[in-house]
């Protein structure tokens, strides 16, 4: 066992189960699918020795139904996946969004479309921050780009999917899961939140409680929605969560989340050792993305250059965001490799060289 | 003086309005349920999964604790919901479409981990909430809205046994096929759901009671012709009876 505060050489997927047990996960449903398999077989070790619940589903739509079984009873509870197999939970996530129940889904992006291959990617923006399920709903989702992160933003994930009774999304991909470097694991740092003013526990001594996404007159389903779309805002107004570096100065400003912002990171330093003004802007919660941020970030620039390992995702969201202060142009390429901090550079003296 | 001679079960809601088709066996089902929690004691310590079709109103009827259930993963729910509160009593509200076509794959696993939770099956041999397409358990030869010249092994294949199924799961501990066609078989059925909520209580593992049931509606028959048709064209396909039971080894 780790001493809380000790810095440790830490494996990406370790560190996230780690801290999902210290963030009091008490149960987990999961199905092997790698890039993210050590956190089920660690978790399978450790949680029956803690007396807490880990179980491998016979499938990804078992499990993230399971998970709906154990958050509607207000239980920490979280699964952990990747992709192809996120596709296979999009219906249970819907649900579990639409009962305004605690959730953590844990995605760590391999390559697609489809079986692809095991290659790291950030190919499932759109599936995690625009949702495969159906109707209208949001997925609060915060992307770390480090080990320490993993860390950092389990525990944030099981706070926030408790506060607003939400499913909340770590998106990590095959190389955040899979690297090691030196981290901290710390005790879980939120107050434990109280849910016994709704969740299930047996109907003693008060009346019964429905967990559900049925509703058959129009105005109780569309109040029903307006309800999650006002409870959408308040996370809008609180949970919004950038950062930014050398971004004030900047001609060109890099977007990019999760392991791509931290290559853009060495690129970016190299770039200002070489004297030329380059900035970055990396949003760190998807959803709600920080669209009036980058707005007031873009602001003045001559560019704002995405990137990611895919064909053009966030980039989408950065165009909103920006909404004309700067032109924005797009670099990516599709999962297999991930970039290179030369590469990003050469890209910088590319686009910097067509600022002239 | 004054004697009570019948109220309703205290986990019925008092308002509830039925909105079933007249003469369907959801009401019967539901109400014998809510009996037993209370004779069994064990309504304070409730979670009901709903499912869907049909069986996704029970809100409407039931003053206990209910989460709904997506198509055919009600037993991963319950799964989900035993694993967090393993001191609750859990069960399952399904109809055959959600058990034995969509949710399969989900039954028979939970069946086999020997989950400590009991599924309630209502077996109307058609997808009644739909408008009554055929349905997993839709025998050979009974017509309906997708099969208008009478299920053809050829072409659609076997109606699905569920006991016969979920008997051979390890981890079944109580399996029983029961109808509501007769008082007779509704005092049955109420017993055998009494056997399946024992062998959950008493931690033997999973249960199932598959109830046949009528959907006059879809069947384009009077209640009482349902209930005729279950006993002459049912009854030989699934025949009744308890196919497991570990508590009486």
């Amino acid at each position: 066992m780790i001493k809380t505060g000790e810095k440790v050489l830490l494996k990406g997927n370790h560190a996230l189960a780690k801290a999902a047990l210290n963030a009091g996960c008490k149960c987990y449903f999961g199905y092997p699918i790698t890039p993210q398999n050590e956190i089920g077989e660690y978790l399978s070790v450790e949680m029956p020795k803690m007396g807490r619940s880990f179980l491998q589903a016979e499938s990804e739509v078992a499990a993230i139904n399971m998970l709906l079984g154990a958050a509607a009873t207000g239980t920490r509870a979280m699964t952990s996946s990747s992709s192809l197999a996120i596709a296979l939970m999009q219906e249970g996530i819907s649900y579990i969004a639409a009962d305004n129940i605690p959730a953590v889904v844990i995605s760590v992006m391999r390559a697609g479309p489809a079986l692809g291959y095991i290659f790291p990617s950030q190919g499932d923006y759109f599936q995690t921050v625009k949702g495969g399920g159906n109707g209208d709903y949001k997925t609060l989702t915060l992307a770390p780009s480090t080990v320490q992160e993993m860390i950092d933003y389990t525990y944030k994930a099981f706070h926030l999917a408790h506060k607003y009774r939400t499913i909340v999304f770590l998106l990590a991909d095959g190389m955040l899961g899979q690297m090691m470097e030196p981290a901290v694991l710390y005790d879980y740092p939120y107050e434990d939140i109280d849910n016994s003013d709704w969740a299930l526990d047996g109907a003693k001594g008060r009346p019964g409680r429905w967990i559900g996404s049925i509703h058959r007159t129009e105005t109780a389903l569309e109040q029903k929605t307006l309800a999650l779309f006002e409870k959408y805002d308040k996370i809008k107004q609180n949970e919004i969560e950038y950062e930014t570096m050398f971004a004030d100065d900047a001609e060109l400003l890099i977007t990019a989340f999760g392991s791509v912002a931290r290559i853009a990171k060495a690129a970016v330093k190299r770039a200002r050792e070489a004297g030329m003004k380059v900035g970055l802007f990396r949003p760190i919660s998807l959803w709600p993305f920080p669209t009036q941020e980058l707005n007031e970030c873009a602001k003045g620039k001559k560019v704002v250059l995405d990137i990611e390992m895919n064909m053009g995702q966030m980039v989408e969201d950065v165009k909103i965001a920006v909404n004309g202060e700067s032109k924005v142009e797009f670099f990516g390429r599709p999962a297999g490799y991930y970039f290179t901090p030369e590469e990003i550079y050469t890209q910088i003296e590319k686009t910097m060289e067509g600022l002239k | 003086m004054e004697t009570l001679v019948f109220q309703k079960p205290s986990r019925i809601k008092k308002d509830c309005k039925v909105t079933f088709c007249p003469g369907c066996d959801h009401g019967v089902a539901i109400r014998i349920i809510a009996e037993l929690l209370d004779e069994l004691g064990i309504a304070d310590k409730t979670i009901v999964v709903s499912s869907i079709g049909c069986s996704v109103f029970l809100n409407d009827y039931y003053d206990l604790d209910i989460v709904e259930a997506p198509h055919g993963r009600a037993l991963a729910v319950a799964t989900g919901v035993k694993r967090a509160k393993p001191d609750k009593f859990v069960f399952t509200y399904q109809g055959d479409g959600d058990f034995a076509s969509i949710g399969l794959g989900e039954s028979m696993h939970a069946l086999s981990r020997g989950e400590k939770v009991t599924a309630i099956c209502i077996n109307n041999t058609n997808y009644g909430m739909t408008g009554g397409q055929m349905a997993p358990t839709t025998i050979l030869g009974q017509k309906t809205t997708t099969t208008i010249n009478g299920r053809d092994a050829e072409v659609q294949g076997y109606p699905i046994k569920i006991c016969e199924m979920a008997a051979v799961c390890d981890g079944a501990a109580f399996v029983a096929r029961c109808s509501l066609d007769s008082s007779k078989e509704i005092e049955n059925t109420k017993k055998m759901i009494k056997r399946a909520f024992e062998s959950q209580i008493n931690g033997l593992g999973a249960s199932v009671v598959e109830i046949l049931s009528i959907c006059p509606t879809n069947w384009r028959l009077s209640p009482q012709e349902s209930h005729e048709r279950v006993r002459r064209e049912l009854y030989p396909v699934y025949p009744l009876g308890i196919y497991k039971d570990k508590a009486n080894k």
